[in-house]
């Protein structure tokens, strides 16, 4: 039988682990989106360090559990004398987790726009730079929101290791109230409605945000179908 | 020959095993239209894609104006390749594929470069644009998506882009062989008016009509050389080598050809 009263008692105690998941997240995000976006221009870089360096960051972050990095970061950084409490470094791993992932879908993005794009804007004189933040990004943006969303759904679920580093977020807090209460069904049902209801939020705005993006630019079909005969004609 | 308007001087480019261009050299003066044909891979288009260096070749030399485009024998510091992007400004090119930029509406398109690249005020760039579109009968669709546009006016689109950075020379990569046969008109048109006006242009194309109505000098390349060279209605009509020959009879038969079907 279900005990109602746990969920009356210690639902603020798991908002607030609710909480400091989403501050988590957001922070995390907010880092791992830019360093997903240099890195995935870093690794397409003509200096040779920079690409090197963007694509060993990017494999070790993709090739390795995440559990792992996370204890990596937790244990091994003190040693170095960078003592940060367990929610920098749970920001900080997730933030390097979501960029390698972001880097390469932003990458993959980037590679989807025809090629004549970027021919067009450096022949009418835009440096590399210019092209990408005028004529390349632009385009790769309505492309990247799907998989992008996917790799955010993806990171706020991962966040729950951190509470294996001791950072108070929902799981950590859900361990917490079922080690009082040991009522553990009650307790996780909770802690997987609340995940399943910020993924939820999260889904849905992106993908209001891809339909007003696409609602703009009223794409048909064949703009993009059209510059792969250009790439023959211009490989040959 | 300093007082060249175009200088092209000795261009080699390989792709793998083929030449696509062997030792290519043109000189081009001011007002000059000239036109290029030649059968697929002949290096055409790679001669037009290295005159703005977008295709680097692997020797040869680009002048414009008196002044180094890009030399094979340099390589391309920072401040060369500024400059080169100051060149490319000034050589307006358009692709076969059109290549008008889906995100902007067809305003934004003439717009961009003028505010990135000539760094014009965005009310400047806008009356330039206006004007432009106007001239090539785009002035109805500025707000219009290019996904919304017919092949005919996406070209155009992309002249007036081209034109909008107020080009010196034109350089036109086979401007309507993507296009429906009934749109090729509307392009020919806009580029006639062109010609008229004096711009300096080299024409990749299929349209030997056009070429010899509107050429100044024909080119016909062949193995990534340059075969035959010269006033457009005598080499269509009194070809020299066997290789133009080949060349114009494969086109009047295509051409035949599809008239028997229609």
């Amino acid at each position: 039988m279900l005990e109602y009263q746990i969920f009356f008692d210690y639902t603020p105690m798991l908002l607030l682990g609710f909480w400091l998941t989403i501050k988590i997240v957001v922070c995390a995000i907010a880092l791992g989106i830019p360093l997903g976006l240099f890195l995935a221009l870093g690794r397409r870089s003509k200096f040779l360090i920079v690409s090197f360096l963007s694509t060993s960051f990017i494999e070790v972050f993709r090739n390795t559990p995440f559990i792992i990095q996370v204890f990596l970061f937790y244990y091994v950084l003190p040693f170095y004398g960078l003592k940060l409490s367990a929610e920098y470094v749970g920001v900080l791993a997730l933030a390097a987790f979501g960029g390698a992932y972001f880097a390469e879908i932003i990458r993959a993005g980037i590679d989807a726009v025809p090629k004549g794009q970027l021919e067009s804007a450096r022949a009418i004189g835009m440096t590399d730079w210019q092209a990408m933040r005028n004529v390349i990004l632009p385009q790769t943006l309505s492309i990247v929101i799907p998989p992008l969303t996917n790799q955010t759904l993806t990171l706020i679920k991962e966040s729950a290791i951190l509470s294996t580093i001791t950072v108070h977020e929902l799981t950590m807090t859900g361990l917490m109230v079922q080690g009082e209460t040991f009522r553990p069904f009650e307790v996780f049902i909770m802690v997987a409605l609340l995940y399943w209801a910020l993924n939820e939020t999260v889904a849905t705005l992106m993908r209001k945000f891809e339909q007003s993006i696409k609602k703009k630019r009223n794409p048909t079909s064949d703009s993009n179908s059209s510059s792969t005969v250009e790439k023959s004609e211009g490989t040959k | 020959m300093t007082s060249n308007f175009l200088e092209i001087k000795g261009l080699h480019k390989r792709f793998g095993n083929i030449a696509a261009l062997n030792n290519v050299s043109l000189n081009v003066s001011k007002g000059e239209v000239i036109f290029v044909i030649g059968p697929s891979g002949c290096g055409k288009s790679t001669l037009l894609r290295a005159v703005n260096w977008l295709t680097p070749p692997d020797k040869g030399e680009v002048w414009l104006e008196g002044e180094l485009v890009g030399s094979s024998s340099s390589k391309l510091t920072i401040k060369q390749s500024q400059l080169l992007n100051g060149f490319r400004a000034r050589m307006g090119m358009v692709f076969q594929q059109f290549n008008v930029w889906p995100h902007l509406n067809v305003l934004e398109n003439v717009v961009r470069a003028q505010l990135v690249v000539a760094k014009r005020k965005r009310a400047d760039a806008e009356s330039t644009a206006l004007k432009i579109l106007d001239q090539v009968g785009l002035q109805n669709k500025i707000d219009e998506w290019p996904d919304h546009l017919s092949g005919g006016q996406k070209q155009r689109l992309a002249i007036a882009r081209a034109l909008a950075m107020d080009p010196t020379l034109m350089l036109l990569d086979e401007p309507t062989s993507a296009l429906d046969p009934e749109l090729i008109g509307e392009v020919l048109t806009v580029l006639k008016r062109l010609v008229n006006n004096g711009m300096t242009m080299l024409i990749v194309t299929h349209e030997l009509g056009f070429a010899s109505e509107f050429g100044d000098r024909l080119l016909f390349m062949d193995g990534g050389e340059v075969i035959e060279e010269g006033p457009p209605k005598k080499i269509l009509t009194m070809p020299k080598t066997k290789r133009l020959k080949m060349f114009l009879e494969k086109l009047d038969v295509t051409s035949f050809k599809k008239e028997e079907k229609l």
